[in-house]
C-alpha cells in the first residue's frame, strides 16, 4: 500500500518538476543571449494563467479536437507511470512494458497529428505531416535502443532493465550501451521538439513542427498540451538517467535512500537538461530534410549497439 | 553629352519629338506613346541604359492628357534619361513594355490601378495596388480624386495562378502573421515540402502616400518621406530632400554633405546588423542573433547621442542637416565605431564557424544573376547575385564622390552571399564613417532655403540599406508639388522572391525572406 502511494507521489513529483526543466533550459539560453530570463515561478504561472483562460475554438472542430489534449496528457502520464523515478519500482511496471511505453507516446502523437488536421488550417496539416515523418524515423531508433538494452538485461521491462543496470558495476555497460545512449539522446531531442530538430521559441509558422500542430489551441487545452509536452521531455530525461546513470536509485522505500535518490535524480536530470541546452545554444536548427539524417544516426547507433552485443557477447 | 542624343536622333529619327537637358544630370526625351517601345529598346540595347521606374501623372489641367515618365539610368555618363510621353484622356491606353522588359510589370500595373490608364499587351493585367474590394473607376492619382472621398467597397475574388496536379497543395500564408511584422500574403503551391510556385500579394498597407504629398510644403513632404519605411527613414528623407533641393536650386554646404554620409552610413549599419541577426535568428541560432542585436542597440544609442533620435528622424533638413558633430564628438564617435567594429568582428568570426548555420544558408534561396538582372533587382540582393551596382558609386550624391569605398559583390546569389554582402558593407560603412568624419570640412550646416521652381521636375536618389531609392518630384505652375513618385527598393525586389524560393522547401522560406529583408510599408506606400 505504501509502495503504491509512494509510486503515485513520485509520478506527481515528475509532473510538477517537468516545467522546471523547461525553465532551466530557457534560463540557460537567456544567459547566452545577455538576458536575465524568466524566474522559476514564471513557467508555473504561465501554465496557471493558461488553465484559467477561456478558449477560442474553431467552429469546424470535431470531437477529436476536444479529446486530443486529454488523450495526450493521459497517454504521457501513463507512459510516465511505467518509469522508475526515485525508487526502482514503477507504478505499472510489467514485462514487455517498453513496447507499451513507446506506443503510449505514439498514441498521444497520433491524436496530436489528427487534431492538427481536424480544423483544416494550413499550418496544422504541415505540422502533422512533418511530425509523422520525423517520428516514423525516431520510433524505430527508440525501440531498437530499448531492445539493445533489454537484450543486455535479459528483460523487456523498464523496471527490470533499470534494476539490472543499477545493480551491475558501472563498467559493464560501457561501449555498446553507450551507443544506445547516443541514440536515445537524439530521440530525446527530437521527441521534445528542441533545436536542432525543431525550434520551440519560433514565431515562424512555416518552419514549425510541434508548434504548428497546436496553433489552434488556446486556454485550458493549450495548458494541458504544454504541460504534457514538458512531462514528456522530463520522461525522456528520466529515462536517460534511469538507464545510463542508474546509480543511487532507491532500491527500497527507506527514507534515507529515498532522500539520496532524490538529490541524485535532480542532479542527473538537470545535468541532462544542461546537455540539451548546451546543444541548443551551440547549433542552429537543421534544414528539415537534414533531420532524417540525424535520426538515421540515432537508428544506426541503436542497431550497432544491438548487433555489437549479439556478435561480441553480452556485458561488453 | 551630345553624342548620345545625336545618335539617338539618328537611330530613331522622327520617333523622338524633342531632347532637352533638364536639371543637372537629367536628360529628357519627348516621344509619342507609340514609339516608347522602340526608344526603350534603343536606350537599353544600344546605350546600355537601365530602366529604373515608371511614373505616371495626371496633367490634364496643363495639356489635357496624362504624362508618363520612364526613367533610365545611364551609368557611363552619370546621367538619367527620362522618356516622357503623353496619353490622351480620350484614349487612355499606352503600349506595355512588359513583354520586352519584364521588370516594368509592377510599374505598369501600378499606373493602371492608380491612374486608370490601360497598358495594352501587358501579360498579367490583374490588379496590383488595389485589391478587389476597390470599386472600378476610382483612380486616386487623378486630380479630381479628393483625399477625403468615401470609397464604396465591392466584392470580388482575386484569381491566383493555380498549379494543378496530383498531390499539389496550396499553402496560403498571411496577410496576418504570427510575428510582429507587416501584412503581406504569400501563396505557395507545394508538392510535399518542395515549393513549385510562390505568388505574393502585397499592398495591404497602401496609404496613398504619394497622393497625400501633393500640394504639401517641402518641409511637410520631408516629414512624410521619413515615415515611408521606418528603418530606412533617413534614406527616404535624403532622397526626397535631394529632389527638393534640385528643384529649388538650394546649395547644400559641403560639411552637410559629409554629415549626410555619416548619418546614412549609420543607418546602413543598424539595418545590416539587424538583417544579419535576423538570419541567425531564423535558423534558430539565437546566440549569434542576440550578440548582433546588442551591437545594433549600441548603434541606435549612438544615433540618439548624436542626433537625438534613434532612427535618425529629422536629421536631414531642406538644404542641409540639423545636428552637427563637434570636434570632441567626432573623436568620441571614431572611438566608439572602432569598439563596435571589434565587437562585430568577433561575432562574425564566430558565425562563420558554426557549421549548422552555414549549412542552412549555403545554396538556399538562390537568385540567378539573369533573373535579378531581368527583374530589376537592386541593392544587396542584386549585389549578392553578381550584379555590380551601387548608386553611391554609379551616380554619386552627397559626399560619396570624395570618398573611397569598395562595393562588395558576390556571385552565388544564395542566402550566404546576401549575408556576406551585408557583412562586407558593414565594414565599408565603418570605413566610410571614419573617412567622412576625417575629411569633413568646416562650414555651415544648412544652405539658404529658396522656393521651388515652377513647372519643373527633379530626381533625388539614395542607395538605402535595401537598395536604390528614388524620389521624383514634379511642381506645377505655382511651384507647388503636383506629383511625388517614390520608388522604393522593396518595390523592385519583391518580385524576385518568387524566383528565389523555387526548388527550395517551405521551412526555408522565412530564411530566404529574411535574407532579402524587404519592407512591406516601403513597397505599398
Amino acid at each position: 500500500m505504501l509502495a503504491i502511494l509512494l509510486s503515485v507521489i513520485q509520478l506527481l513529483f515528475l509532473a510538477i518538476l517537468a516545467p522546471a526543466l523547461s525553465w532551466f533550459i530557457k534560463k540557460m539560453k537567456a544567459a547566452s543571449q545577455n538576458r536575465v530570463g524568466p524566474s522559476l515561478i514564471q513557467v508555473y504561472s504561465d501554465l496557471l494563467k493558461l488553465f484559467r483562460k477561456n478558449m477560442v475554438i474553431s467552429e469546424t472542430a470535431s470531437w477529436i479536437f476536444h479529446a486530443m489534449p486529454f488523450v495526450l496528457f493521459v497517454s504521457t502520464f501513463a507512459a510516465a507511470s511505467m518509469l522508475p523515478v526515485l525508487g526502482i519500482r514503477s507504478l505499472f511496471g510489467f514485462t514487455g512494458d517498453v513496447i507499451l511505453f513507446v506506443y503510449l507516446l505514439a498514441l498521444g502523437r497520433f491524436f496530436l497529428a489528427l487534431a492538427a488536421l481536424d480544423t483544416g488550417t494550413t499550418f496544422g496539416g504541415m505540422g502533422s505531416s512533418r511530425e509523422m515523418t520525423l517520428s516514423s524515423l525516431a520510433e524505430p531508433a527508440l525501440l531498437l535502443a530499448f531492445f539493445s538494452l533489454g537484450f543486455c538485461a535479459h528483460t523487456l521491462s523498464l523496471e527490470g532493465i533499470v534494476s539490472y543496470f543499477a545493480s551491475g558495476s558501472p563498467t559493464q555497460m560501457l561501449f555498446f550501451t553507450s551507443l544506445a545512449f547516443g541514440a536515445l539522446l537524439i530521440v530525446t531531442i527530437a521527441e521534445s521538439g528542441r533545436i536542432p530538430v525543431d525550434n520551440p521559441a519560433t514565431h515562424l509558422e512555416l518552419t514549425m513542427v510541434h508548434e504548428a500542430m497546436i496553433l489552434e489551441y488556446s486556454g485550458r487545452y493549450l495548458a494541458l498540451i504544454e504541460w504534457s509536452h514538458q512531462i514528456k521531455q522530463l520522461v525522456f530525461l528520466t529515462l536517460l538517467s534511469d538507464l545510463f546513470f542508474p546509480w543511487g536509485i532507491a532500491g527500497s522505500w527507506d527514507p534515507l535512500a529515498f532522500g539520496l535518490s532524490l538529490v541524485l535524480y535532480l542532479a542527473k536530470v538537470f545535468f541532462l537538461a544542461f546537455v540539451i541546452g548546451w546543444i541548443e545554444i551551440h547549433s542552429a536548427k537543421l534544414r528539415l530534410f537534414r533531420v532524417p539524417d540525424l535520426l538515421a544516426v540515432a537508428f544506426v547507433l541503436a542497431i550497432l549497439s544491438l548487433l555489437g552485443q549479439l556478435m561480441i557477447g553480452r556485458g561488453v | 553629352m551630345k553624342p548620345v542624343f545625336q545618335k539617338l536622333k539618328e537611330k530613331l529619327g522622327s520617333a523622338i519629338l524633342e531632347v532637352s537637358e533638364g536639371t543637372a544630370k537629367e536628360w529628357r526625351v519627348f516621344a509619342a506613346k507609340d514609339s516608347i517601345l522602340r526608344i526603350a529598346e534603343c536606350l537599353i540595347e544600344v546605350f546600355g541604359m537601365r530602366f529604373l521606374f515608371l511614373s505616371g501623372s495626371d496633367t490634364r489641367k496643363e495639356n489635357k492628357s496624362f504624362t508618363l515618365h520612364y526613367v533610365f539610368s545611364y551609368v557611363h555618363q552619370d546621367q538619367f534619361w527620362i522618356v516622357q510621353t503623353r496619353v490622351e484622356e480620350k484614349d487612355p491606353q499606352f503600349p506595355s513594355l512588359a513583354p520586352f522588359l519584364p521588370q516594368v510589370n509592377w510599374h505598369e500595373r501600378e499606373v493602371q490601378d492608380l491612374l486608370g490608364l490601360v497598358a495594352v499587351g501587358h501579360p498579367d493585367p490583374r490588379r496590383l495596388v488595389f485589391h478587389e474590394d476597390w470599386p472600378q473607376g476610382f483612380f486616386p492619382l487623378r486630380k479630381d480624386f479628393g483625399p477625403h472621398q468615401k470609397i464604396p467597397r465591392t466584392a470580388a475574388l482575386y484569381a491566383f495562378e493555380r498549379v494543378e496536379g496530383e498531390g499539389i497543395f496550396e499553402i496560403p500564408v498571411g496577410p496576418v502573421h504570427a510575428g510582429i511584422i507587416e501584412p503581406g500574403h504569400f501563396r505557395f503551391s507545394v508538392a510535399g515540402e518542395g515549393i513549385l510556385k510562390l505568388e505574393i500579394r502585397h499592398f495591404y498597407t497602401h496609404k496613398g502616400t504619394e497622393k497625400s504629398g501633393e500640394g504639401k510644403t517641402p518641409e511637410h513632404l520631408l516629414c512624410l518621406a521619413e515615415r515611408i519605411s521606418g528603418d530606412n527613414s533617413l534614406a527616404h528623407a535624403v532622397a526626397c530632400t535631394q529632389a527638393l533641393e534640385s528643384l529649388g536650386q538650394i546649395e547644400v554646404p559641403s560639411r552637410a554633405q559629409f554629415l549626410r554620409v555619416v548619418f546614412l552610413e549609420m543607418e546602413r549599419l543598424h539595418n545590416h546588423m539587424s538583417d544579419i541577426a535576423g538570419i541567425a535568428l531564423d535558423v534558430a541560432f539565437s546566440f549569434g542573433a542576440s550578440q548582433l542585436m546588442r551591437v545594433k542597440e549600441t548603434l541606435l544609442s549612438l544615433n540618439e547621442e548624436l542626433a537625438g533620435t534613434r532612427l535618425l528622424r529629422s536629421v536631414v533638413t531642406l538644404g542641409g542637416v540639423r545636428p552637427d558633430i563637434s570636434e570632441v564628438k567626432k573623436e568620441w564617435l571614431i572611438q566608439e565605431i572602432k569598439k563596435i567594429k571589434d565587437d562585430f568582428d568577433k561575432t562574425i568570426q564566430l558565425l562563420w564557424q558554426v557549421d549548422s548555420l552555414m549549412d542552412r544558408v549555403k545554396t538556399t534561396g538562390t537568385i540567378m544573376k539573369e533573373v535579378a538582372e531581368v527583374l530589376g533587382g537592386v541593392g544587396p540582393v542584386a549585389r549578392a547575385s553578381g550584379i555590380d551596382r551601387d548608386l553611391r558609386r554609379d551616380h554619386p550624391y552627397a559626399a560619396y564622390k570624395d570618398l573611397f569605398f569598395r562595393v562588395p559583390v558576390f556571385i552565388e546569389g544564395d542566402v550566404e552571399s546576401r549575408m556576406k554582402v551585408k557583412v562586407q558593407e558593414v565594414y565599408e560603412s565603418f570605413k566610410l564613417i571614419h573617412d567622412a568624419l576625417q575629411a569633413m570640412p568646416q562650414g555651415s550646416l544648412c544652405g539658404a532655403v529658396k522656393l521651388l521652381a515652377p513647372s519643373q521636375s527633379a530626381l533625388g536618389y539614395v542607395e538605402s540599406p535595401r537598395g536604390e531609392c528614388f524620389h521624383w518630384i514634379v511642381t506645377d505652375k505655382s511651384g507647388m508639388i503636383s506629383r511625388w513618385k517614390i520608388q522604393s527598393p522593396s518595390f523592385s525586389n519583391w518580385p524576385l522572391i518568387e524566383y528565389a524560393v523555387l526548388e527550395n522547401i517551405v521551412p526555408d522560406f522565412p530564411l530566404i525572406n529574411k535574407s532579402m529583408n524587404l519592407s512591406y510599408s516601403g513597397n505599398d506606400r
